[in-house]
């Protein structure tokens, strides 16, 4: 009998296998098995109260608050990740609106589950869709046809009319969440309150834990489609902002939102601390009631004197320690076709020239300055400015309520000589600024500006199906507002955010990378240095 | 008797009453709580069906009527932001509160009941000047500037305790300290003045003529005595503490009722803020009448001058 012999070269290719199975299961094993890799916790010390619909993408209230905690715990077919608006593949792999805008097509990636296992389905998506009733659900409503499940991972959304604005609408987090997809059985079986305390998404954290008002605990979901770098995440409501630096001043919390203007110095001067300016609301004023001819504010040399009396750089150096941005447009340029424009110039003597032209050499006295709340301080500086070419206000301070029910009161609520400086931040369009903020009959502006000629071309642009027809209109509309000082940009503010010591980071904008959304995020790739 | 307690139980179903309907007003007379649960590019159809699914485009007297016949089957309505039962809210964090209340009831004693004593005993001395400071300190010393300056000095200076949040006995210790530090104040002039009344009262001048220590005097004669109205009003501010903590539990992030109505109100939450008002004041309305009741059956003269 023959004894095998050592055969060299086989032990050597069996080698060789065996390790190119390893080098390519390490490749390939953290992105199949997130939760398996993720180590360390995190936690966030949030700003406010916790809201339980803040949850439930079904009944997203259009704010940006909600981004916050859908980023973690829920996933959307298209998103607002970095710098792109509303188009960023998430759930689905592949999407296209049709050039004639009547129909748009979505492709899930292959094998994304919810976190209690189930798959995501195109029947989610439908019903995640036609279920929706948050914000701007009756546009989605009205101007979807039918929805089409085309096969076990596409599916089509066929419209009645062209619908240009359909991808910016549901792709963009912080303006609806028909887009967000939730578990169509699970939803059904425990309705959408008891969803809220204990919601199951397809996002990169699964809920372990909820204390309504006070904390959300929650664990990387393992077969998140992305890797998933920590492995608790836990959020906590700490209304107080000293409360929240003494939180990360002794390690209690890795990042914490709102850093107030008197604590900015004091957190940027702790060791191993990053502050994470980032730009926000924009602040611009508005003259309620300018077209009646018995107001100052009806002679566009009076608005531009006014302009011209603001000290923008001051007012951000002193109300957000030089962080935020003085602007020239009063729509944030981080939306759909915003245009850029020159920071308008200070000068008191030109500003008192045109006051004097106008027939106002002594200047006039306004009867309310009201600013938006909580920010009295920057109409208070506002008052000082103005002051300084002779048009003298007073403050009127307004409870957050009752300013936002005044505004919808239109002008009948700001009789005489009023100025409001208004602080606002609108995602995707610059239409939804004009349609909110500037247009007759609008949810803040109601009939207190009423500009018809540019009502007009916003109609028209409304209508319009031609993507650069709108961009063109669109860019006539702002030039218009501008330059006629109809609203006067100030600044942009900065929600001013801190990071700690533990977390992995080059720059802050690692952590919070996107000018899309204040907070940060993407949560699956935040790194704690210790795990 | 037996009228006395009907005309007692009487008088709190009507406080209540007036209650319920005073914070049904108060709530919708602050703005509209839409405005606050929407976006600010919304339309007026987002405000109407916001409006419609919680029942605001109804009269207001035709949601009276709802929320009081809900209250009285036990059910104090949903919360907006929480789209929970309001009742189970208030139970949730009701044992947070209780906690706290607990343990700041206990500093106040521990530092109001000795000090006032002292101060009285000692009365005009050096002693009693110290604990006059105290008292005037105590009331004037803001809740969340002594919430924060704890903060400071135990949690990041030399990080003995946790800064905020609930758990085990260190995150009582500082919210307990902050909130029970006032009502030690007060407890403090309350016990001074009680017995410095006691204290001059015959009993006491005819216990001395009888050569008693000054010791057992004060410990056991008059110290009994003038400990009632102490603990009455301890007994007060303890629900007082527990319902109505607001700035020390929202420095704190301390989860209790007080920080749930902050919540309430900041949100315009309006079931939330009626229901945590209605059971603060069920609870006062309900021990008033508990202590009425006993004072009643200790002393009949109170039932019939009442």
């Amino acid at each position: 009998m023959k004894r095998p012999r050592f055969q060299a070269h086989i032990v050597f290719k069996l080698t060789t296998l065996g390790l190119f199975l390893l080098v390519a299961a390490a490749t390939v094993l953290p992105f199949s098995s997130a939760g398996a890799a993720a180590k360390g916790k995190l936690t966030l010390a949030w700003h406010a109260g916790f809201a339980s619909r803040w949850l439930d993408p079904q009944e997203h209230d259009g704010t940006a608050t909600p981004d916050n905690f859908f980023t973690a715990i829920h996933d959307a077919l298209i998103k607002n990740q970095g710098t792109q608006l509303y188009d960023h593949l998430a759930l689905a792999e592949h999407f296209a609106v049709a050039a004639d805008a009547k129909s748009a097509t979505f492709t899930l990636r292959k094998g994304v589950k919810f976190h209690n296992g189930d798959p995501v389905t195109p029947q989610d998506v439908k019903f995640s869709y036609e279920n929706y009733r948050g914000a701007k659900a009756d546009v989605f409503k009205k101007k979807t046809e039918r929805v089409d499940i085309v096969d076990d991972r596409t599916i089509k959304f066929v419209f009645k009319e062209p619908f240009l604005d359909f991808a910016i609408l549901f792709g963009t987090a912080n303006v609806a969440g028909p887009g967000w997809v939730v578990p169509e059985k699970y939803y059904k079986q425990v309705g959408g309150d008891a969803f809220k305390q204990k919601p199951i998404g397809a996002g990169p954290f699964k809920l372990v834990r909820q204390e309504p008002g006070v904390k959300v605990e929650m664990e990387a979901f393992d077969a998140y489609y992305r890797p998933v770098s920590v492995k608790q995440l836990v959020m906590v409501s700490v209304p107080e902002a000293a409360t929240r630096v003494a939180m990360l001043e002794r390690g209690e919390a890795d990042i914490v939102y709102n850093v107030p203007g008197e604590l900015i110095n004091k957190v940027g001067k702790l060791p191993g601390v990053t502050l994470a300016p980032v730009l926000s609301g924009s602040f611009f004023i508005e003259f309620p009631g300018f077209q009646d001819p018995k107001n100052p504010f009806h002679d566009k040399r009076v608005r531009e004197a006014v302009s011209l009396a603001v000290d923008r750089r001051g007012m951000n150096q002193a109300e957000t320690a030089g962080m935020g941005k003085p602007t020239g447009n009063w729509i944030n340029n981080d939306v759909q076709y915003a245009i850029e424009w020159p920071e308008f110039p200070r000068n008191v003597e030109k500003a008192k020239q045109l006051l004097k032209e106008a027939g106002y050499p002594n200047g006039f006295d306004v009867d309310w300055v009201t600013p938006l709340p909580t920010f009295y301080s920057r109409g208070e500086r506002l008052i000082a400015q103005l002051r300084e070419v002779g048009i003298r206000g007073r403050l009127q301070t307004m409870e957050r309520g009752i300013f936002l029910q005044r505004l919808q009161g239109g002008i009948k609520e700001f009789p005489g000589t009023q100025i409001i400086l208004h602080g606002v931040r609108i995602a995707g369009s610059w239409s939804f600024w004009y349609e909110g903020y500037f247009k007759c009959g609008g949810f803040s502006s109601r009939d207190r500006i009423c500009v018809k000629d540019l009502d007009g071309k916003f109609d028209q642009y409304e209508r319009s199906i031609n993507p650069a027809e709108r961009k063109k209109l669109a860019e006539e509309i702002q030039r218009g507002i501008l330059e006629n000082y109809y609203l006067v940009p100030v600044f942009r503010h900065a929600f001013v955010n801190a990071i700690g010591p533990r977390v992995a980071l080059q720059k802050w904008q690692d952590i919070f990378p996107t000018i899309t959304t204040g907070y940060a995020y993407p949560w699956e790739d935040i790194k704690v240095k210790d795990q | 008797m037996s009228q006395f307690i009907i005309r007692r139980v009487l008088y709190s179903v009507v406080t209540l009453f007036i209650l319920s309907g005073t914070i049904f007003l108060i709530v919708r007379l602050t703005g509209d709580p839409v405005a606050l649960m929407t976006e600010a590019s919304a339309r007026p159809e987002d405000l109407e069906r916001i409006r419609h699914q919680w029942g605001l485009d109804r009269s207001w007297p035709v949601q009276y009527v709802t929320f009081m016949q809900n209250a009285l089957q036990g059910e104090l309505g949903k919360s907006f932001n929480y789209r929970l039962p309001v009742s189970e809210l208030y139970f949730q964090r009701l044992p947070n509160s209780l906690t706290l209340g607990l343990a700041a009831t206990l500093i106040s004693l521990l530092i109001g009941i000795p000090a006032g004593i002292i101060s009285a005993v000692k009365v005009n001395s050096a002693w009693d000047n110290v604990a006059k400071g105290i008292a005037l300190l105590g009331l004037s010393i803001p809740g969340f500037w002594l919430g924060l300056v704890l903060i400071l000095i135990f949690s990041v200076w030399l990080r003995w305790l946790p800064t905020s949040g609930s758990g085990d006995w260190r995150h009582v210790v500082m919210p307990a300290l902050a909130l029970g530090w006032y009502f030690a104040a007060s407890m403090l002039r309350l016990t001074r003045s009680s017995m410095l009344e006691v204290l001059g009262s015959e009993y006491i001048k005819l216990a001395r003529l009888k050569g008693l220590p000054d010791f057992v005097v004060v410990a056991m004669h008059a110290f009994k005595n003038a400990l009632i109205p102490v603990f009455t009003l301890a007994g007060v501010n303890m629900v007082v503490m527990v319902n109505a903590a607001v700035i020390i539990e929202v420095i704190f992030a301390w989860p209790g009722i007080g920080r749930l109505l902050y919540e309430g109100i900041f949100q315009r939450d309006f079931p939330l803020v009626q229901g945590v008002v209605v059971m603060a004041g069920f609870m006062i309305v309900g021990i008033n009448l508990v202590v009425d009741v006993l004072y009643a059956f200790i002393d009949p003269r109170i039932r019939l001058t009442r």
